[in-house]
């Protein structure tokens, strides 16, 4: 790139301008830590919860609250991440306000749960794991994160016709393959990629 | 003759090798910091620099200049001007490989 007085052809040109562009779309910075803490917290905690009722431990339940304590290293994650971000995508604020909502709307749900009686908690939940997760695989075109969110709502109509312990498997399962398991594919390629630039 | 004639058509600003790959970059982001820039066009700082100052006075991209972390950051955005102009560039480009194309 050194020579930039270089008189340059209408090909490369053209060459140059489809280079450059799949440089920035094939730029990582996605860490993965997000999604990988979300896939794992929700895990263990459907897990657990599951167990609990198995063996009717009735404060099982309070496992979830661990979630709260995600959702303070997810402000740490993210905090750190906005620090070393050296460029934004056209769509990350439209993606960043779509899991703003959905961690509202998460809180919410489990305020309006716990105060009424509602039945099929989970069904719900499911339901909403698949919006944020469907628009962020949709909208980055990252297939794990779409067929993940396709995973959640599919898991939600099995849920309505499952007994209540075994839908906290379904949660686990989707947590698994929302998130987990994207997340660890965003981290391999987040630790290539920056392997590639030392 | 007549390609040298098209080729005059083309925007010069953007006519350069650099300053193109500055803009293909920053048209394909919202915005980016000038080390993204230069890690990626694998270009000096202070190339880099003047190319930029170039786009910035011909209004194709914006430059804002803050503080990261207690240290200086610059980050660069294309301007709807810049789209445009990049736009007219490619079309320019392509009617320049139709003329050369045989018939």
């Amino acid at each position: 790139m050194q020579q930039n007085n270089k008189q340059m052809t209408e090909s490369e040109s053209l060459a140059l301008i489809s280079a450059m562009i799949n440089k920035a779309k094939c730029e990582y910075e996605d860490t993965g830590l997000s999604t990988l803490l979300w896939g794992a917290v929700i895990t263990i905690c459907s897990l657990v919860h599951f167990t609990g009722l198995l063996l009717k431990i009735n404060s099982i339940g309070n496992i979830w609250l661990l979630t709260y304590v995600a959702v303070v290293a997810q402000v740490f994650i993210s905090v750190r991440e906005r620090r070393r971000k050296r460029f934004t995508r056209h769509e990350d604020s439209a993606i960043g306000g779509i899991w703003i909502s959905f961690g509202v709307a998460m809180f919410m749900f489990s305020y309006y749960t716990s105060i009424f009686n509602v039945p099929s908690v989970n069904t719900i939940f499911l339901i909403a794991y698949g919006i944020p997760t469907f628009a962020t695989g949709y909208t980055r075109r990252f297939k794990p994160m779409l067929w993940g969110g396709l995973a959640c709502w599919a898991f939600a109509i099995a849920s309505m016709y499952t007994p209540t312990p075994y839908i906290l498997l379904y949660s686990g399962a989707s947590a698994q393959l929302a998130w987990f398991i994207p997340g660890l594919i965003l981290r391999r390629r987040y630790l290539n990629a920056k392997k590639g630039n030392v | 003759m007549q390609k040298k004639e098209m080729f005059k058509e083309l925007d010069p600003i953007l006519h350069s090798q650099l300053r193109l790959a500055v803009m293909s970059l920053l048209l394909s982001v919202k915005e980016a910091e000038f080390t993204f820039i230069k890690e990626k066009t694998n270009a000096t700082a202070g190339n880099l620099s003047v190319q930029v100052q170039k786009l910035r006075e011909a209004g194709y991209i914006e430059v804002v200049k803050e503080f990261k972390d207690n240290y200086p950051n610059t980050t660069c955005c294309i301007t709807a001007v810049g789209i445009k102009a990049f736009e007219e560039y490619v079309k320019a480009l392509q009617e320049y490989l139709k003329v050369g194309q045989p018939k």
